[in-house]
Protein backbone atom coordinates (compact mmCIF):
# COMPACT_ATOMS: atom_id res chain seq x y z
CA UNK A 1 0.00 0.00 0.00
CA UNK A 2 2.37 2.40 0.96
CA UNK A 3 4.77 1.96 -2.14
CA UNK A 4 1.34 2.26 -4.34
CA UNK A 5 0.72 5.62 -2.75
CA UNK A 6 4.31 6.94 -2.67
CA UNK A 7 4.44 8.47 -6.31
CA UNK A 8 1.83 9.83 -8.03
CA UNK A 9 3.28 7.94 -11.46
CA UNK A 10 2.56 4.71 -9.33
CA UNK A 11 -0.90 5.39 -8.58
CA UNK A 12 -1.62 5.90 -12.14
CA UNK A 13 -0.11 2.80 -13.12
CA UNK A 14 -1.46 0.23 -10.89
CA UNK A 15 -4.99 1.53 -9.29
CA UNK A 16 -6.74 -1.12 -6.98
CA UNK A 17 -10.23 -0.48 -6.01
CA UNK A 18 -10.22 -0.59 -2.05
CA UNK A 19 -12.46 -3.70 -2.64
CA UNK A 20 -10.21 -5.75 -4.71
CA UNK A 21 -7.15 -5.59 -2.20
CA UNK A 22 -7.91 -8.89 -0.60
CA UNK A 23 -8.56 -12.00 -2.35
CA UNK A 24 -11.86 -13.36 -0.73
CA UNK A 25 -12.08 -16.74 -2.31
CA UNK A 26 -8.46 -18.40 -1.50
CA UNK A 27 -7.20 -21.62 -0.74
CA UNK A 28 -10.25 -23.62 0.15
CA UNK A 29 -11.94 -22.30 -2.80
CA UNK A 30 -9.16 -23.77 -4.58
CA UNK A 31 -9.56 -27.21 -2.73
CA UNK A 32 -12.97 -27.20 -3.65
CA UNK A 33 -12.67 -27.67 -7.55
CA UNK A 34 -9.91 -29.73 -7.10
CA UNK A 35 -11.31 -32.15 -4.63
CA UNK A 36 -14.74 -32.78 -6.82
CA UNK A 37 -12.32 -32.89 -9.95
CA UNK A 38 -10.72 -35.80 -7.62
CA UNK A 39 -14.02 -37.57 -7.07
CA UNK A 40 -15.53 -37.10 -10.60
CA UNK A 41 -11.84 -38.71 -12.55
CA UNK A 42 -11.94 -41.10 -9.92
CA UNK A 43 -15.80 -42.10 -10.84
CA UNK A 44 -15.04 -42.23 -14.96
CA UNK A 45 -12.25 -44.86 -14.09
CA UNK A 46 -15.29 -47.23 -11.92
CA UNK A 47 -17.67 -46.29 -14.75
CA UNK A 48 -15.33 -47.62 -17.21
CA UNK A 49 -15.29 -50.65 -15.74
CA UNK A 50 -18.67 -51.07 -14.13
CA UNK A 51 -20.37 -49.58 -17.53
CA UNK A 52 -18.08 -49.71 -20.41
CA UNK A 53 -16.64 -53.00 -19.35
CA UNK A 54 -13.21 -52.08 -19.81
CA UNK A 55 -12.28 -56.06 -18.24
CA UNK A 56 -8.47 -54.27 -17.18
CA UNK A 57 -9.22 -52.05 -15.27
CA UNK A 58 -10.77 -54.50 -12.76
CA UNK A 59 -7.79 -54.41 -9.93
CA UNK A 60 -8.27 -50.45 -9.47
CA UNK A 61 -12.44 -50.51 -10.23
CA UNK A 62 -13.71 -51.35 -6.90
CA UNK A 63 -10.91 -48.91 -4.90
CA UNK A 64 -11.49 -46.11 -7.29
CA UNK A 65 -15.28 -45.89 -5.69
CA UNK A 66 -14.27 -45.53 -2.89
CA UNK A 67 -11.57 -43.34 -3.35
CA UNK A 68 -14.54 -40.82 -4.60
CA UNK A 69 -16.44 -41.82 -1.85
CA UNK A 70 -13.69 -40.63 0.76
CA UNK A 71 -13.17 -37.25 -1.34
CA UNK A 72 -17.16 -36.66 -2.05
CA UNK A 73 -17.55 -37.34 1.80
CA UNK A 74 -15.58 -34.20 2.47
CA UNK A 75 -16.31 -31.91 -0.54
CA UNK A 76 -18.18 -29.47 1.58
CA UNK A 77 -15.74 -29.07 4.33
CA UNK A 78 -13.54 -26.48 2.42
CA UNK A 79 -16.57 -24.33 1.45
CA UNK A 80 -17.65 -24.86 5.55
CA UNK A 81 -14.03 -23.25 6.28
CA UNK A 82 -14.51 -20.96 3.85
CA UNK A 83 -18.19 -19.42 5.21
CA UNK A 84 -17.85 -16.68 7.94
CA UNK A 85 -21.12 -18.46 9.20
CA UNK A 86 -20.63 -22.32 8.33
CA UNK A 87 -23.80 -22.77 10.35
CA UNK A 88 -26.16 -21.03 7.75
CA UNK A 89 -25.43 -23.19 4.87
CA UNK A 90 -28.69 -25.19 5.17
CA UNK A 91 -30.29 -21.76 4.95
CA UNK A 92 -29.33 -21.87 1.48
CA UNK A 93 -31.13 -25.46 1.05
CA UNK A 94 -34.06 -24.67 2.28
CA UNK A 95 -34.36 -21.15 0.40
CA UNK A 96 -33.24 -21.99 -3.34
CA UNK A 97 -33.83 -19.09 -5.72
CA UNK A 98 -34.02 -20.35 -9.20
CA UNK A 99 -32.04 -17.09 -10.01
CA UNK A 100 -29.09 -17.89 -7.55
CA UNK A 101 -27.36 -20.80 -8.91
CA UNK A 102 -25.01 -21.08 -5.18
CA UNK A 103 -27.58 -23.75 -3.81
CA UNK A 104 -27.80 -25.69 -6.71
CA UNK A 105 -24.45 -27.61 -5.60
CA UNK A 106 -26.16 -28.56 -2.32
CA UNK A 107 -28.78 -30.78 -4.48
CA UNK A 108 -26.66 -31.61 -6.69
CA UNK A 109 -23.92 -32.80 -4.04
CA UNK A 110 -27.24 -34.89 -2.04
CA UNK A 111 -27.75 -36.66 -5.15
CA UNK A 112 -24.13 -37.83 -5.94
CA UNK A 113 -23.72 -38.91 -2.61
CA UNK A 114 -26.43 -40.93 -2.38
CA UNK A 115 -26.07 -42.61 -5.71
CA UNK A 116 -22.57 -43.32 -4.88
CA UNK A 117 -23.33 -44.58 -1.62
CA UNK A 118 -25.52 -47.37 -2.94
CA UNK A 119 -23.13 -48.19 -5.71
CA UNK A 120 -20.14 -49.26 -3.02
CA UNK A 121 -23.12 -51.07 -0.95
CA UNK A 122 -24.11 -53.05 -4.09
CA UNK A 123 -20.64 -53.63 -5.68
CA UNK A 124 -19.52 -54.96 -1.97
CA UNK A 125 -22.75 -56.87 -1.41
CA UNK A 126 -21.23 -60.19 -1.30
CA UNK A 127 -18.46 -59.32 0.98
CA UNK A 128 -20.71 -57.27 3.44
CA UNK A 129 -22.97 -60.44 3.79
CA UNK A 130 -19.36 -62.53 4.44
CA UNK A 131 -18.39 -59.71 7.27
CA UNK A 132 -22.09 -59.60 8.54
CA UNK A 133 -22.19 -63.70 9.25
CA UNK A 134 -19.15 -62.87 11.31
CA UNK A 135 -19.74 -60.44 13.39
CA UNK A 136 -21.68 -59.41 16.44
CA UNK A 137 -23.31 -57.52 18.38
CA UNK A 138 -23.49 -53.31 16.71
CA UNK A 139 -21.59 -53.31 14.13
CA UNK A 140 -23.83 -56.79 12.97
CA UNK A 141 -26.45 -54.43 13.25
CA UNK A 142 -24.83 -51.88 10.61
CA UNK A 143 -24.02 -54.72 8.44
CA UNK A 144 -26.98 -56.12 7.96
CA UNK A 145 -28.53 -51.94 7.25
CA UNK A 146 -25.80 -52.09 4.31
CA UNK A 147 -27.08 -55.53 3.07
CA UNK A 148 -30.50 -54.38 3.29
CA UNK A 149 -31.15 -57.04 5.48
CA UNK A 150 -31.05 -59.87 2.89
CA UNK A 151 -28.09 -62.54 2.71
CA UNK A 152 -29.52 -63.93 -0.75
CA UNK A 153 -26.51 -64.25 -2.76
CA UNK A 154 -27.65 -66.56 -5.09
CA UNK A 155 -26.87 -66.94 -8.79
CA UNK A 156 -30.12 -64.71 -9.72
CA UNK A 157 -29.51 -62.32 -6.74
CA UNK A 158 -26.29 -61.38 -7.58
CA UNK A 159 -26.85 -60.80 -11.82
CA UNK A 160 -29.55 -58.60 -10.06
CA UNK A 161 -27.20 -56.91 -8.58
CA UNK A 162 -24.77 -56.50 -11.32
CA UNK A 163 -27.99 -55.13 -13.47
CA UNK A 164 -28.38 -52.28 -10.30
CA UNK A 165 -24.68 -51.62 -10.58
CA UNK A 166 -25.22 -50.93 -14.02
CA UNK A 167 -28.26 -48.59 -13.74
CA UNK A 168 -26.51 -46.72 -11.03
CA UNK A 169 -23.62 -46.10 -12.66
CA UNK A 170 -25.06 -45.25 -15.71
CA UNK A 171 -26.77 -42.43 -13.34
CA UNK A 172 -23.89 -41.82 -11.48
CA UNK A 173 -22.22 -40.41 -15.03
CA UNK A 174 -24.24 -37.44 -15.74
CA UNK A 175 -24.82 -36.72 -11.81
CA UNK A 176 -20.92 -36.53 -11.64
CA UNK A 177 -20.18 -34.50 -14.52
CA UNK A 178 -23.18 -32.12 -13.42
CA UNK A 179 -21.09 -32.18 -9.99
CA UNK A 180 -17.86 -31.21 -11.68
CA UNK A 181 -19.65 -29.03 -14.45
CA UNK A 182 -20.94 -27.08 -11.76
CA UNK A 183 -18.39 -26.23 -10.71
CA UNK A 184 -16.57 -24.66 -13.49
CA UNK A 185 -20.40 -23.33 -14.51
CA UNK A 186 -20.12 -21.05 -10.86
CA UNK A 187 -16.77 -19.64 -12.26
CA UNK A 188 -17.95 -19.08 -15.66
CA UNK A 189 -21.36 -17.81 -14.53
CA UNK A 190 -19.56 -14.79 -12.39
CA UNK A 191 -20.07 -12.19 -15.28
CA UNK A 192 -17.81 -9.84 -13.70
CA UNK A 193 -14.63 -11.35 -13.66
CA UNK A 194 -13.26 -11.67 -17.55
CA UNK A 195 -10.99 -14.39 -17.32
CA UNK A 196 -13.90 -16.69 -15.57
CA UNK A 197 -16.35 -15.00 -17.07
CA UNK A 198 -16.37 -17.88 -20.49
CA UNK A 199 -18.57 -20.88 -21.48
CA UNK A 200 -15.33 -23.01 -21.92
CA UNK A 201 -15.18 -22.99 -17.94
CA UNK A 202 -17.39 -26.01 -17.40
CA UNK A 203 -15.53 -27.66 -19.97
CA UNK A 204 -11.91 -26.95 -19.09
CA UNK A 205 -12.95 -28.03 -15.35
CA UNK A 206 -14.55 -31.09 -16.24
CA UNK A 207 -11.48 -32.59 -18.35
CA UNK A 208 -9.03 -31.53 -15.56
CA UNK A 209 -10.91 -32.98 -13.30
CA UNK A 210 -10.73 -36.39 -15.21
CA UNK A 211 -7.06 -35.94 -15.62
CA UNK A 212 -6.97 -35.21 -11.30
CA UNK A 213 -8.92 -38.02 -11.09
CA UNK A 214 -7.06 -40.70 -12.85
CA UNK A 215 -3.72 -39.39 -12.34
CA UNK A 216 -4.86 -40.05 -8.40
CA UNK A 217 -6.35 -43.31 -8.92
CA UNK A 218 -2.92 -44.56 -10.81
CA UNK A 219 -0.42 -43.15 -7.85
CA UNK A 220 -2.62 -44.31 -5.06
CA UNK A 221 -2.94 -47.93 -6.70
CA UNK A 222 1.17 -47.97 -7.35
CA UNK A 223 1.97 -46.75 -3.68
CA UNK A 224 -0.51 -49.06 -2.09
CA UNK A 225 0.35 -51.80 -4.11
CA UNK A 226 4.10 -51.96 -3.24
CA UNK A 227 3.96 -50.27 0.21
CA UNK A 228 2.13 -53.63 0.76
CA UNK A 229 4.31 -55.34 -1.22
CA UNK A 230 1.62 -56.80 -4.00
CA UNK A 231 1.89 -56.93 -6.95
CA UNK A 232 0.83 -54.39 -9.52
CA UNK A 233 -1.52 -55.25 -12.86
CA UNK A 234 0.14 -53.81 -15.59
CA UNK A 235 -3.03 -53.89 -18.08
CA UNK A 236 -4.58 -51.99 -15.94
CA UNK A 237 -1.90 -49.29 -15.45
CA UNK A 238 -1.45 -49.30 -19.22
CA UNK A 239 -5.39 -48.64 -19.43
CA UNK A 240 -5.61 -46.04 -16.93
CA UNK A 241 -2.37 -44.43 -18.52
CA UNK A 242 -4.16 -44.62 -22.46
CA UNK A 243 -7.17 -42.92 -20.63
CA UNK A 244 -5.41 -40.35 -18.61
CA UNK A 245 -3.56 -39.21 -22.07
CA UNK A 246 -6.32 -39.00 -23.79
CA UNK A 247 -8.20 -36.94 -21.01
CA UNK A 248 -5.03 -35.06 -20.73
CA UNK A 249 -4.81 -34.07 -24.35
CA UNK A 250 -8.34 -31.90 -24.21
CA UNK A 251 -7.74 -30.80 -21.02
CA UNK A 252 -4.51 -29.06 -21.84
CA UNK A 253 -5.96 -28.28 -25.50
CA UNK A 254 -8.66 -26.35 -24.02
CA UNK A 255 -6.89 -24.71 -21.66
CA UNK A 256 -4.52 -23.26 -24.44
CA UNK A 257 -7.86 -22.56 -26.38
CA UNK A 258 -9.03 -20.52 -24.06
CA UNK A 259 -6.15 -18.49 -23.66
CA UNK A 260 -6.22 -18.50 -27.56
CA UNK A 261 -9.69 -17.49 -27.91
CA UNK A 262 -8.89 -14.71 -24.97
CA UNK A 263 -5.97 -13.30 -26.89
CA UNK A 264 -7.68 -13.71 -30.55
CA UNK A 265 -11.10 -11.97 -29.60
CA UNK A 266 -9.12 -8.96 -27.30
CA UNK A 267 -12.81 -8.32 -25.85
CA UNK A 268 -13.63 -5.24 -23.52
CA UNK A 269 -11.06 -6.31 -20.61
CA UNK A 270 -8.52 -8.41 -22.87
CA UNK A 271 -5.25 -5.63 -21.62
CA UNK A 272 -6.12 -7.03 -18.01
CA UNK A 273 -6.33 -10.62 -19.16
CA UNK A 274 -3.00 -10.37 -21.01
CA UNK A 275 -1.36 -8.21 -18.31
CA UNK A 276 -2.48 -11.03 -15.87
CA UNK A 277 -1.08 -14.05 -17.49
CA UNK A 278 2.08 -12.28 -18.10
CA UNK A 279 2.62 -10.21 -15.17
CA UNK A 280 1.51 -11.58 -11.84
CA UNK A 281 0.93 -15.20 -13.09
CA UNK A 282 3.46 -15.10 -15.40
CA UNK A 283 5.26 -17.81 -12.86
CA UNK A 284 2.64 -19.67 -11.73
CA UNK A 285 1.16 -20.33 -15.36
CA UNK A 286 3.46 -20.24 -18.32
CA UNK A 287 6.21 -21.77 -16.29
CA UNK A 288 4.37 -23.42 -13.77
CA UNK A 289 1.01 -25.07 -15.10
CA UNK A 290 2.13 -24.90 -18.67
CA UNK A 291 5.71 -25.76 -19.21
CA UNK A 292 6.88 -27.85 -16.17
CA UNK A 293 3.34 -29.56 -15.47
CA UNK A 294 1.70 -29.97 -18.86
CA UNK A 295 4.30 -29.93 -21.85
CA UNK A 296 7.02 -32.45 -20.12
CA UNK A 297 3.83 -34.90 -19.11
CA UNK A 298 2.50 -34.48 -22.63
CA UNK A 299 6.07 -35.71 -23.85
CA UNK A 300 6.30 -38.30 -21.57
CA UNK A 301 3.01 -39.57 -21.71
CA UNK A 302 3.77 -39.51 -25.63
CA UNK A 303 6.47 -41.81 -25.05
CA UNK A 304 4.88 -44.02 -22.79
CA UNK A 305 2.37 -44.96 -26.39
CA UNK A 306 4.52 -45.17 -28.29
CA UNK A 307 7.62 -47.30 -27.28
CA UNK A 308 7.34 -50.28 -26.21
CA UNK A 309 9.34 -50.25 -22.24
CA UNK A 310 9.62 -52.16 -19.09
CA UNK A 311 6.93 -52.91 -17.12
CA UNK A 312 8.46 -51.59 -13.75
CA UNK A 313 10.22 -48.97 -15.69
CA UNK A 314 6.69 -48.15 -17.19
CA UNK A 315 5.04 -48.05 -13.87
CA UNK A 316 7.51 -45.72 -12.11
CA UNK A 317 7.04 -43.29 -15.26
CA UNK A 318 3.35 -43.57 -14.88
CA UNK A 319 3.41 -42.77 -10.95
CA UNK A 320 5.53 -39.97 -11.51
CA UNK A 321 3.93 -38.04 -14.46
CA UNK A 322 0.51 -39.19 -12.19
CA UNK A 323 2.04 -37.12 -9.38
CA UNK A 324 3.15 -34.03 -11.49
CA UNK A 325 -0.66 -33.86 -13.45
CA UNK A 326 -1.87 -34.04 -9.73
CA UNK A 327 0.41 -30.84 -9.20
CA UNK A 328 -0.73 -29.30 -13.05
CA UNK A 329 -4.41 -29.43 -11.85
CA UNK A 330 -3.72 -28.39 -8.53
CA UNK A 331 -1.99 -25.40 -9.87
CA UNK A 332 -4.67 -24.87 -12.93
CA UNK A 333 -7.23 -24.32 -9.66
CA UNK A 334 -5.10 -21.56 -8.13
CA UNK A 335 -4.44 -19.73 -11.49
CA UNK A 336 -8.04 -19.95 -12.16
CA UNK A 337 -9.50 -19.62 -8.79
CA UNK A 338 -6.93 -16.84 -7.17
CA UNK A 339 -5.36 -15.38 -10.30
CA UNK A 340 -8.98 -14.63 -11.38
CA UNK A 341 -9.00 -12.22 -8.29
CA UNK A 342 -6.22 -10.76 -8.67
CA UNK A 343 -7.33 -8.20 -11.45
CA UNK A 344 -9.11 -5.17 -9.99
CA UNK A 345 -12.25 -4.06 -11.38
CA UNK A 346 -10.19 -0.52 -11.88
CA UNK A 347 -8.75 -2.21 -14.63
CA UNK A 348 -5.84 -1.21 -14.30
CA UNK A 349 -3.90 -2.25 -11.45
CA UNK A 350 -3.37 -6.12 -9.41
CA UNK A 351 -3.33 -6.80 -6.23
CA UNK A 352 -1.50 -9.40 -4.34
CA UNK A 353 -2.08 -12.65 -2.80
CA UNK A 354 0.10 -13.94 -0.07
CA UNK A 355 -0.89 -17.62 1.48
CA UNK A 356 -0.91 -17.73 5.21
CA UNK A 357 0.19 -20.38 7.42
CA UNK A 358 -2.22 -20.40 10.16
CA UNK A 359 -5.18 -18.43 8.71
CA UNK A 360 -8.69 -20.29 8.92
CA UNK A 361 -8.23 -20.52 5.12
CA UNK A 362 -4.05 -21.05 5.40
CA UNK A 363 -1.42 -23.97 4.42
CA UNK A 364 -2.38 -25.79 7.57
CA UNK A 365 -5.75 -25.39 7.00
CA UNK A 366 -5.04 -27.07 3.33
CA UNK A 367 -3.05 -29.96 4.92
CA UNK A 368 -5.41 -30.62 7.39
CA UNK A 369 -8.34 -30.90 4.73
CA UNK A 370 -6.43 -32.80 2.17
CA UNK A 371 -5.56 -35.04 5.06
CA UNK A 372 -8.74 -35.92 6.02
CA UNK A 373 -9.90 -38.06 2.74
CA UNK A 374 -7.18 -40.44 3.60
CA UNK A 375 -8.17 -40.88 6.81
CA UNK A 376 -11.43 -42.17 5.53
CA UNK A 377 -10.37 -44.43 3.01
CA UNK A 378 -7.69 -45.76 5.60
CA UNK A 379 -11.21 -46.55 7.71
CA UNK A 380 -13.48 -47.74 4.63
CA UNK A 381 -10.32 -50.04 3.93
CA UNK A 382 -11.21 -51.86 7.22
CA UNK A 383 -14.81 -52.40 6.36
CA UNK A 384 -14.24 -52.45 2.25
CA UNK A 385 -11.24 -54.36 1.12
CA UNK A 386 -10.04 -52.58 -1.71
CA UNK A 387 -8.52 -55.00 -3.58
CA UNK A 388 -10.32 -58.39 -5.06
CA UNK A 389 -8.76 -61.77 -3.42
CA UNK A 390 -7.77 -63.18 -7.30
CA UNK A 391 -5.02 -59.94 -7.29
CA UNK A 392 -3.15 -61.15 -4.29
CA UNK A 393 -0.20 -62.04 -5.35
CA UNK A 394 3.45 -61.35 -4.01
CA UNK A 395 6.29 -59.29 -5.69
CA UNK A 396 9.28 -60.57 -5.43
CA UNK B 1 -34.25 -65.67 -7.44
CA UNK B 2 -35.44 -65.16 -3.91
CA UNK B 3 -38.42 -62.21 -4.06
CA UNK B 4 -37.87 -61.17 -0.86
CA UNK B 5 -34.52 -59.99 -2.16
CA UNK B 6 -35.97 -57.77 -4.47
CA UNK B 7 -38.88 -57.13 -2.14
CA UNK B 8 -36.08 -55.45 -0.09
CA UNK B 9 -34.59 -53.41 -2.35
CA UNK B 10 -38.61 -52.12 -2.56
CA UNK B 11 -38.71 -51.23 0.44
CA UNK B 12 -34.89 -48.87 0.43
CA UNK B 13 -36.22 -47.56 -2.77
CA UNK B 14 -39.63 -46.25 -0.79
CA UNK B 15 -38.24 -45.02 2.09
CA UNK B 16 -35.85 -42.81 -0.05
CA UNK B 17 -39.17 -41.51 -1.64
CA UNK B 18 -40.76 -40.86 2.12
CA UNK B 19 -37.29 -39.37 3.25
CA UNK B 20 -37.31 -37.04 0.45
CA UNK B 21 -41.11 -36.16 0.32
CA UNK B 22 -40.81 -36.09 4.17
CA UNK B 23 -37.37 -33.65 3.62
CA UNK B 24 -40.17 -30.97 1.51
CA UNK B 25 -42.25 -31.41 4.77
CA UNK B 26 -39.62 -30.31 6.89
CA UNK B 27 -38.26 -27.37 5.06
CA UNK B 28 -41.31 -26.13 5.33
CA UNK B 29 -40.97 -26.13 8.81
CA UNK B 30 -37.59 -24.52 9.40
CA UNK B 31 -39.02 -21.89 7.06
CA UNK B 32 -38.59 -18.53 8.48
CA UNK B 33 -42.38 -17.13 8.70
CA UNK B 34 -41.70 -13.96 6.74
CA UNK B 35 -39.75 -15.68 3.38
CA UNK B 36 -41.48 -15.49 0.37
CA UNK B 37 -43.64 -12.59 1.09
CA UNK B 38 -42.35 -9.92 -1.59
CA UNK B 39 -39.95 -12.30 -2.96
CA UNK B 40 -37.09 -15.20 -2.14
CA UNK B 41 -35.85 -13.42 0.79
CA UNK B 42 -37.09 -12.82 4.43
CA UNK B 43 -39.54 -9.87 4.64
CA UNK B 44 -38.20 -8.77 8.15
CA UNK B 45 -35.13 -8.45 6.82
CA UNK B 46 -36.22 -5.08 5.10
CA UNK B 47 -37.41 -3.72 8.75
CA UNK B 48 -34.45 -4.79 10.29
CA UNK B 49 -31.74 -3.30 7.85
CA UNK B 50 -33.70 -0.37 8.52
CA UNK B 51 -32.83 -0.17 12.18
CA UNK B 52 -29.00 0.12 11.30
CA UNK B 53 -27.84 3.10 12.37
CA UNK B 54 -27.12 6.05 9.60
CA UNK B 55 -23.36 6.65 9.23
CA UNK B 56 -23.47 9.26 6.13
CA UNK B 57 -24.57 12.64 5.81
CA UNK B 58 -25.20 15.00 3.44
CA UNK B 59 -23.27 18.68 2.43
CA UNK B 60 -26.00 20.53 4.09
CA UNK B 61 -25.22 18.57 7.16
CA UNK B 62 -21.48 19.69 7.46
CA UNK B 63 -22.18 23.11 6.33
CA UNK B 64 -24.41 24.22 9.25
CA UNK B 65 -20.92 24.23 11.35
CA UNK B 66 -18.34 24.90 8.19
CA UNK B 67 -20.06 28.23 6.90
CA UNK B 68 -16.52 29.27 5.14
CA UNK B 69 -15.80 26.11 3.17
CA UNK B 70 -19.73 26.06 2.60
CA UNK B 71 -19.08 29.40 0.99
CA UNK B 72 -16.09 28.32 -1.91
CA UNK B 73 -17.59 24.65 -2.17
CA UNK B 74 -20.92 25.65 -3.47
CA UNK B 75 -19.25 28.27 -6.14
CA UNK B 76 -16.51 25.62 -6.76
CA UNK B 77 -16.31 23.46 -9.43
CA UNK B 78 -16.46 21.35 -6.58
CA UNK B 79 -19.84 21.79 -5.72
CA UNK B 80 -21.26 18.62 -6.62
CA UNK B 81 -19.01 16.09 -4.31
CA UNK B 82 -19.73 15.38 -0.94
CA UNK B 83 -17.73 16.28 1.77
CA UNK B 84 -17.22 12.75 2.89
CA UNK B 85 -15.85 11.85 -0.50
CA UNK B 86 -12.46 12.79 0.70
CA UNK B 87 -12.95 13.83 4.20
CA UNK B 88 -14.33 10.75 5.86
CA UNK B 89 -17.70 9.41 7.33
CA UNK B 90 -19.98 12.23 9.16
CA UNK B 91 -20.86 9.85 12.13
CA UNK B 92 -17.17 9.73 13.10
CA UNK B 93 -17.56 13.20 13.79
CA UNK B 94 -20.82 14.34 14.94
CA UNK B 95 -23.41 12.45 16.90
CA UNK B 96 -26.82 13.97 18.33
CA UNK B 97 -25.65 17.17 17.05
CA UNK B 98 -21.93 17.24 19.35
CA UNK B 99 -18.81 16.48 17.63
CA UNK B 100 -17.10 13.37 19.43
CA UNK B 101 -13.91 13.05 16.78
CA UNK B 102 -12.08 14.90 14.39
CA UNK B 103 -11.59 13.88 10.67
CA UNK B 104 -8.34 13.61 8.38
CA UNK B 105 -7.77 16.57 6.29
CA UNK B 106 -5.36 15.41 3.93
CA UNK B 107 -2.26 17.02 3.57
CA UNK B 108 0.91 17.55 1.13
CA UNK B 109 1.75 14.36 -0.90
CA UNK B 110 -1.61 12.54 0.68
CA UNK B 111 -3.31 15.23 -1.42
CA UNK B 112 -2.53 14.50 -4.65
CA UNK B 113 -3.21 11.10 -4.27
CA UNK B 114 -6.71 12.18 -3.18
CA UNK B 115 -6.96 14.33 -6.59
CA UNK B 116 -5.52 11.08 -8.80
CA UNK B 117 -8.76 9.13 -7.52
CA UNK B 118 -10.71 11.29 -9.99
CA UNK B 119 -8.32 13.51 -11.87
CA UNK B 120 -6.51 10.57 -13.74
CA UNK B 121 -6.34 9.99 -17.29
CA UNK B 122 -6.75 5.97 -16.54
CA UNK B 123 -10.16 6.31 -15.74
CA UNK B 124 -12.11 5.61 -19.15
CA UNK B 125 -15.94 6.04 -17.81
CA UNK B 126 -15.62 9.31 -17.34
CA UNK B 127 -14.61 11.68 -20.04
CA UNK B 128 -12.73 15.02 -20.05
CA UNK B 129 -16.29 16.71 -20.18
CA UNK B 130 -17.40 15.43 -16.99
CA UNK B 131 -13.82 15.43 -15.16
CA UNK B 132 -10.45 17.31 -15.74
CA UNK B 133 -8.68 14.53 -16.45
CA UNK B 134 -4.91 14.93 -16.20
CA UNK B 135 -2.04 12.49 -16.62
CA UNK B 136 0.89 12.90 -13.95
CA UNK B 137 3.63 14.37 -14.28
CA UNK B 138 2.16 15.29 -18.11
CA UNK B 139 0.08 18.33 -16.34
CA UNK B 140 3.19 19.96 -13.89
CA UNK B 141 5.84 19.90 -17.00
CA UNK B 142 2.97 21.40 -19.14
CA UNK B 143 2.37 24.49 -16.78
CA UNK B 144 6.04 24.19 -16.15
CA UNK B 145 6.14 23.77 -12.48
CA UNK B 146 8.31 21.41 -10.37
CA UNK B 147 7.48 17.72 -10.21
CA UNK B 148 7.58 17.70 -6.70
CA UNK B 149 4.39 19.92 -6.53
CA UNK B 150 1.23 19.17 -5.01
CA UNK B 151 -1.82 20.05 -6.68
CA UNK B 152 -3.16 22.17 -3.84
CA UNK B 153 0.05 24.42 -4.13
CA UNK B 154 -2.05 25.68 -7.54
CA UNK B 155 -5.70 25.10 -6.76
CA UNK B 156 -7.65 25.43 -3.70
CA UNK B 157 -9.28 21.90 -3.44
CA UNK B 158 -12.68 23.39 -2.44
CA UNK B 159 -12.99 25.00 -5.50
CA UNK B 160 -10.33 24.46 -7.37
CA UNK B 161 -10.45 27.19 -10.25
CA UNK B 162 -10.85 29.81 -8.00
CA UNK B 163 -6.90 31.36 -7.53
CA UNK B 164 -6.27 30.22 -10.75
CA UNK B 165 -8.80 32.80 -12.08
CA UNK B 166 -7.75 35.28 -9.45
CA UNK B 167 -4.33 35.22 -10.65
CA UNK B 168 -5.36 35.34 -14.46
CA UNK B 169 -7.39 38.51 -13.56
CA UNK B 170 -4.36 40.05 -12.32
CA UNK B 171 -2.26 38.95 -15.20
CA UNK B 172 -4.73 40.24 -17.27
CA UNK B 173 -5.36 36.87 -18.93
CA UNK B 174 -9.33 36.30 -19.07
CA UNK B 175 -9.69 33.36 -21.31
CA UNK B 176 -10.41 30.87 -18.40
CA UNK B 177 -14.24 29.68 -17.63
CA UNK B 178 -16.04 30.05 -14.02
Amino acid sequence: MDAAHSSAAMLVSNYVFPNDLHVHWSMMIVLYPYITGLVDGAFIIAALYYLFDVKSLRPVARFSLLFALAFLAIATLPLLLHLGRPERNFNMLLTPSPSSAMAGFGYIYAVSMGVLVFIVLFVYREDLVELRATSKGWLQLLYRAMTFDSIDLSKDALAFDRKIIRFLVGIGIPITVVLHGYVGFIFGGVKANPTWSTPLMPVIFLFSACVSGISAIILAYIVIRKVKGRSIDPDCIKTCIKTLTLFFIMAFTFEMLEVFSHSYLKSGYHHMVEGLLNGPLASSFWLWQVKICSVIPLFVLGVMGIFKIKDAIYNFTAAIVSAILLLQVLIMRWNVVIGGQLMSKSARGYTEFHPEWFDKEGILAVVIVMAIPFIILFVLSKIFPFWTTDNETNVK
Amino acid sequence: MNLSYRLRLLVVVLSIGVLAGGGFLFKQLLLPDSFGVYGPYRADAIAEAALVPIRHGTNTSCFKCHPYEAKNHKKGRHQTISCEFCHGTYADHVADSKKIGTLPVKKEKEITTLCLRCHNTEIKARKEEVIKTVAMPNHLKDQNVKLTHNCNQCHYVHAPLKYIIRAKQITGLMEAGS
